[in-house]
């Protein structure tokens, strides 16, 4: 079938038991469809994406020729695909297929107004099948995809997600703009649980990776250029120190960007004096049986932590987030050093130590007795230098006590913020980035590891704040995610794309600018030269169309008539409706 | 007139209920108007919502041609700016919009019949509030016939 002839529509309204035909009378929603322009068959049923529902589909499908099929039960956004799929199995084409929401968006919402719901419902019906009559057949298109992924950032997540990829047997190229791998944890001295150095955990993968025959490395480096689509990458890489850039063709790219911890200048005394240091700069300093402080080399009697420095301020752009890793590696850091020093005494808003294991950091400190001390949200310690001495004042919450401590050293558990580069790294790969600056994914629950962008996934760190144990895990999954999409070796990709009338295009160059994806290029080999879409690259979002002065721009699927076609119904009903109305 | 024919008027505008068209992108707003339904947030029945991929696809015309055809208000609902999820199409939209606010406006309509709003998939509330927000306005400055000639 073509979509071309005349439009034959089958109209299923669906009770989802209680669900929908508690409210709205579906039998008057299927019988006034009926009288609608174009509908050859309409009925109500329990539930449409039931066996029973879905084989009726595809039964009246066949006996009445149907060639547009129109459901109205739940939110397309769940059963969308399943219709879909069940109409290609009777052989009518996934695009000729129109969802009408009647649970979601009327059954639900006007539970006490059955008849303005009914009213309501027969309007979106009405408004689908005017639709539905323009719906056009597409095809199916299927590109092909490159067996190889580039990994942007060598910490821990881009180690694990390169092994990971290289160990199934394909390539990868590993790109780091730092001079060596390992991320930030190869900096740090002493990591929990195993209080192992960075180094010392990262040496072996770093080895395995240098060695791997799959795995091309390119350290001190920086990806410069990158175009395409899922499965058709160009990436360009540019190695800082010659200069020299190389391009690569790839299939799927893993972001792995991390993150930097945040210096806290302007807060707590930081770096009046050598002695008020971050967390992250206390985890670098070189590990030694005693803790001596970086100013005069004495050794540190009493230590002091300050923790949610730079992380969970309601009102602060990128502050806003809990960096998840401190009140654990606090603790840890706390038990550690109690044993060098005569007393150690933690700061706190609150104590979050969610993590497998990390609770016993917390109890240990605590029997090791180290002194935990919460402050108000809205009065935090003030810390000056007095005689030379650091001095912080607070108001202990629990003791209802203001409080006055001279530490030898004092630390401030800052926060994880997204790199300064995270936003070139946005615009290259067409990320978006959550309030808090790291890169959002397709979807917090049910997508954590793939993007907006269809081949480009994120994992560790430049996704939200985490610590090593999971984005390692993040990029295992990420790599269960490229491997995946290159072991099938080919993708479908989605019809629904802008497609240009160059006959109407008058050259003004809108569309180019207004697309998100540099996905509209000018076709210079025509005079005057016209817009062109590469349609792998097109994500359907249809700013051109609207942008387009022309109107030369049709969004498939989502073309301006189908768009009209349902006001029009909804506002101007055909008298054939109205007429059922009035009985 | 008679008075039989302006009493039969009165009544009418006293049962009028405003016909809102309601644009919504497939990825905020649609799916914060889903999740009122799931958490069963009840608010006017008067609206009725059109899906697009985003709301950078909402040219002009759309919101004009629903005026035109009779609706009393026109609502688009989208993602927070800096989180559309076609990266920029909102912002696209945003720009568009204040020169059609005045295009309405001079053409005689009231612009206070269409509402931007944003509204994101777990922000249901807001959803239904908008949508509860346009309908008293559009009723408080009546039916669309009214102003438009």
């Amino acid at each position: 079938m073509t979509g071309t002839e005349e439009p034959r529509i089958g109209v299923f309204v669906c009770h989802c038991g209680h669900n929908i035909a508690g409210t709205v009378d579906v039998a008057k929603v299927a019988q006034t469809a009926a009288g609608l322009p174009n509908v050859v068959f309409a009925t109500d049923e329990m539930f449409m994406c039931s066996d029973n529902g879905q084989q009726l589909i595809r039964e009246k499908i066949k006996e009445h020729r149907l060639n547009r099929v129109v459901v109205a039960s739940c939110s397309p956004r769940m059963h969308e695909p399943t219709f879909r799929r069940v109409c290609e199995e009777a052989g009518l084409n996934r695009y000729l297929f129109e969802q009408v929401n009647l649970r979601e968006h009327v059954s639900w919402c006007h539970m006490r107004e059955p008849e303005a719901a009914t009213a309501k419902a027969i309007d979106l019906v009405r408004m689908s099948v005017a639709r539905a009559a323009r719906l056009e057949t597409l095809p199916v298109k299927t590109v092909q995809v490159t067996p190889r992924t580039l990994v942007v950032g060598g910490g821990i997540a881009g180690i694990t997600a390169s092994l990971d990829i290289a160990d199934r047997g394909f390539e990868v190229v590993l790109v780091e703009r730092q001079p060596r791998l390992g991320g930030n944890l190869i900096n740090w001295t002493h990591l929990f649980p195993t209080d192992e150095t960075g180094a010392e955990v990262l040496e072996p993968l770093i080895n395995r990776v240098r060695n791997h025959d799959k795995i091309k490395i390119f350290t001190d480096a920086e990806v410069v250029a990158f175009d395409g689509y899922i499965g058709n990458f160009q990436a360009t890489v540019r190695e800082t120190k010659t200069g020299r850039e190389s391009h690569h063709d790839v299939g799927a790219v893993i972001v792995t960007t991390g993150f930097q911890s945040f210096k806290p200048h302007g807060y707590y005394g930081y770096k009046i004096t050598p002695d008020i240091l971050t967390l992250a700069e206390l985890q670098e300093m070189p590990r030694s049986k005693e803790l001596r402080r970086p100013s005069d080399g004495q050794l540190v009697k009493k230590l002091a932590f300050i923790g949610c420095v730079g992380s969970r301020e309601p009102g602060v752009k990128g502050h806003e987030h809990c960096s998840r890793h401190c009140c654990s590696a606090v603790a840890k850091a706390a038990a550690d050093l109690r044993a060098r020093t005569e007393e150690v005494v933690i700061l706190y808003q609150d104590v979050r130590t969610y993590g497998k294991g990390h609770e016993e950091f917390h109890r240990l400190a605590r029997s090791r007795r180290v002194i935990y001390s919460k402050f108000p949200e809205r009065d935090k310690p003030k810390v000056t230098l007095e005689d030379g001495r650091i001095t912080i004042r607070w108001h202990d919450v629990l003791a209802d006590e203001d409080l006055i401590l001279q530490p030898d050293m004092l630390v401030l558990a800052s926060a994880m913020v997204p790199p300064d580069t995270a936003d070139e790294v946005a615009k290259l790969f067409s990320l978006t980035r959550s309030s808090d600056g790291f890169f959002n994914p397709e979807h917090i629950k049910l997508a954590p590891l793939t993007t907006h962008t269809a081949g480009i996934m994120i994992a560790g760190a430049a996704q939200a704040a985490k610590n090593a144990h999971e984005a390692a895990i993040d990029a295992s999954g990420a790599a269960a995610k490229a491997v995946g999409l290159m072991a099938r070796g080919e993708v479908e990709i989605e019809s629904t794309v802008a497609h240009v009338n160059p006959d109407l295009c008058s050259s003004c160059h809108t569309c180019v600018t207004a697309c998100p994806y540099h996905a509209i290029s000018m076709d210079t080999s025509r005079t005057p030269e016209v817009a062109l879409v590469t349609e792998a690259k097109c994500h359907g979002c249809g700013t051109c169309a609207a942008g387009c002065p022309s109107g030369a721009i049709m969004m498939r699927h989502s073309t301006t008539d189908q768009i009209l076609a349902m006001v029009e119904a909804y506002l101007c009903p055909p008298p054939a409706a109205q007429e059922v109305r009035a009985q | 007139m008679s008075s039989h024919v302006l009493q039969e008027q009165a009544s009418a505008e006293k049962t009028w209920e405003p016909r809102i068209v309601a644009y919504c992108c497939n990825w905020c707003s649609y799916a914060g108007a889903d999740l009122a339904g799931t958490s069963r947030i009840q608010y006017p029945t008067n609206a009725r919502i059109i899906r697009v991929n985003c709301t950078g696809r909402i040219s002009p015309e759309f919101i004009l041609a629903a005026l035109d055809l009779g609706a009393d208000g026109v609502l688009v609902s989208g993602c927070h700016p800096g989180d559309c999820h076609y990266t920029s199409g909102n912002l696209k939209l945003r720009a568009r919009w204040a020169l059609m606010e005045k295009a309405i406006e001079q053409a005689g309509v009231d612009p206070r019949r269409v509402r931007l709003q944003w509204a994101s998939a777990s922000e249901a509330q807001i959803f239904a509030d908008g949508v509860r927000t346009l309908i008293d306005q559009v009723k408080k400055l009546g039916p669309i016939a009214r102003e438009w000639r």
